[in-house]
């Protein structure tokens, strides 16, 4: 197995907005000929002021939208002409984890229900067998048992998100999606979510693409990380290089801006 | 003098597996002008306490006991269409998820001016634009003018929680309640919409009850901090006190699993805390 698991180039999305009648829609480079890899193995952070365009990568490389131009090539494959079986199998390879937990669940279906779902629809597992991983998962993103048979709307948010990674860890995926994570858990929950994270990397070889704007998490837990501006890439580098010696004007500000507790 | 006080608030959920004290006993007052910070673990209770004051809990959820004093009138005693129009009126409230609390089938502009109409009469259409376009500015959201035209999945997470922010902050409430309102916003936006938050603070003795899970936010700008573990507060103390000296258990725990950019090592694993440990059980650090 290659060594490089996604190699990006020049992506492009551009969305147009509508002016209202009789007036030119205008164009929003959401993405503008962006480009970077991501290694098998490794935590690769986006990190990027809000509107940058994190999140818009994200749905590119999972296919929920397509790309206006440039390249995604996933172990050596164009995805954007995959299909059949082996879309399939990307789609049981790739995971995301989404930014807005609440509108990303079916609030009609019990919780069990939906970390089950992809088990139910890309396995030949038993109703038993789904059953057993669900509440495996559950117990390892640090559920109660008994919330099995609840609605998602009986949950804190914090307690929502993990719902969506237990969903997103249901079928042993290679590389993971993050897309804020854990912004919405305290600080507790979200060290045990990181270190599960970390744990769930080493035993399987995950990789995981983490898209955050906390920087301390992104600090801690990533290799390598890729800073966006404005549909751009700023710069890219090891942890290291952007945190200890920050090159681009913009992320020596957002380093800077970073809140501390100085008692 | 204080513009929310909350006295002996209770308020359980009932289910066939029994009852779930989400909020028990719980007690704080905001002052004039000042911000209150309620931190702690996911699920004890924090945006439940904010839905009470809002008058937003729905069945199976019932508000057993307490009063919610906001400038001396109790807010449980008021009627449904008194409560409605205390919402987005004196008190209003940037909710947790954005997603949630925005109509997705109008434009971002519309659903900031209907708060405007209901709470600016004064102001006519072209004012009440010019106002959208300014505070959607204020927020930092690019493009103003277009965004207006935008409907909430179009823009990103950080748009739509500044949106949010707009319409709450558009009526200059009495009490501004700010459920995890920055979760989406990188550093240097996070830091433009708190000045803001300040600004309107300082301009309108708005007080402010902040929920979040991000101690630097804490740090910086609460004026008094509640704890919350398990439907109680287990510490109260001023911002100051409570980051100098812990004093409880839980909030030492809390304070120990973020990670210190330059005292964590990278990829280590965190403090946790200790979900075998009983908090309750030490005594309430009420300062
Ligand atoms: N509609 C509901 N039905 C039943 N239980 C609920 C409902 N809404 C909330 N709860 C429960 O009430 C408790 C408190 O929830 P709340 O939303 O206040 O937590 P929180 O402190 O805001 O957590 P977070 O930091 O994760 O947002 C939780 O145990 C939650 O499961
Ligand atoms: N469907 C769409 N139609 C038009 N514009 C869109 C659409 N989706 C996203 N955009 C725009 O593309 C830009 C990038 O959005 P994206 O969601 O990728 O940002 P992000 O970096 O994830 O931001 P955040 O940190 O706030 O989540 C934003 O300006 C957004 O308004
Ligand atoms: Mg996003
Ligand atoms: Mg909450």
């Amino acid at each position: 197995m290659s060594d490089i698991v996604f190699e990006i180039t020049d992506l492009k999305k551009h969305y147009e907005i509508n002016m209202g009648l009789f007036k030119k829609p205008k164009v929003v480079k959401a993405l503008d000929n962006i480009s970077f890899e991501v290694k098998r193995g490794e935590v690769l952070s986006i990190v990027g002021e809000s509107g940058c365009g994190k999140s818009t990568t994200a749905k590119l490389m999972l296919k929920i939208e397509e790309p206006t131009g440039g390249e995604i090539l996933f172990e050596g494959r164009d995805i954007t002409t995959i299909e059949g079986d082996d879309l399939k199998e990307y789609r049981k390879k790739v995971q995301i984890i989404f930014q807005d937990p609440y509108s990303s669940l079916n609030p009609r279906w019990k919780v069990g229900q939906i970390i089950g779902e992809p088990l139910a629809l890309n396995t030949s597992m038993s109703k038993k067998e789904i059953r057993d991983r669900v509440l495996y998962l559950m117990e390892k993103v640090g559920m109660e048992p008994d919330w099995y048979d609840r609605y998602p709307h009986q949950f804190s948010g914090g307690q929502r998100q993990r719902i969506g990674i237990a969903r997103a860890l249901a079928l042993n995926p290679e590389i993971i999606v993050c897309d804020e994570p854990v912004s919405a858990l305290d600080v507790s929950i979200q060290a045990q979510v990181l270190n599960l994270l970390l744990d769930l990397q080493e035993e399987f070889s995950l990789t995981y693409v983490f898209i955050s704007h906390d920087l301390s998490v992104v600090e801690h837990i990533s290799d390598r990380i890729v800073v966006m501006y404005f549909g751009e890439i700023a710069e890219q580098g090891t942890v290291e290089e952007i945190f200890d010696n920050p090159q681009h004007e913009y992320t020596q500000k957002l380093i800077g801006a970073i809140p501390v507790i100085d008692i | 003098m204080n513009i929310i006080e909350v006295k002996n608030l209770k308020t359980y959920f009932y289910s066939d597996a029994g009852v779930n004290k989400a909020v028990d006993d719980v007690s704080f007052s905001i002052p004039e002008g000042k911000t209150v910070c309620i931190v702690g673990e996911s699920g004890s209770g924090k945006s439940i306490s904010a839905m009470s004051i809002m008058g937003l809990i729905d069945k199976p959820g019932i508000i057993e006991g307490g009063e919610i004093l906001l400038e001396g009138k109790d807010l449980l005693k008021l009627s449904d269409s008194g409560m409605r129009s205390v919402r987005g009126g004196e008190v209003s409230m940037i909710f947790q998820e954005p997603m949630t609390s925005l109509n997705p089938s109008y434009t971002v502009g519309y659903q900031i001016d209907e708060s405007l109409k209901l709470h600016q009469k004064h102001l006519n259409k072209k004012e009440r634009f010019e106002k959208v376009v300014e505070a959607l500015e204020l927020v930092g959201i690019p493009d103003p003018r277009e965004k207006y035209r935008e409907y909430p999945f179009k823009l990103s997470g950080g748009q739509r929680q500044r949106v949010m922010i707009a319409v709450a902050m558009a009526c200059e409430p009495r009490l501004l309640i700010a459920d995890e309102p920055t979760t989406a916003l990188d550093v240097t936006i996070q830091a433009q919409v708190l000045e803001l938050m300040k600004k309107l603070q300082r301009d309108k003795g708005t007080s402010m009850l902040f929920i979040t899970h991000d101690l630097a936010v804490v740090y910086q700008i609460a004026d008094e901090v509640v704890v919350m573990y398990r439907g109680h507060i287990v510490e109260k103390a001023s911002a100051k006190e409570l980051f100098a000296d812990p004093r409880h258990p839980y909030t030492k725990a809390l304070l120990n699993s973020i990670p210190t950019p330059g005292k964590t090592v990278r990829k280590s694993r965190l403090d946790t805390v200790d979900d075998s440990v009983d908090y309750l059980s030490f005594p309430k650090e009420i300062r």
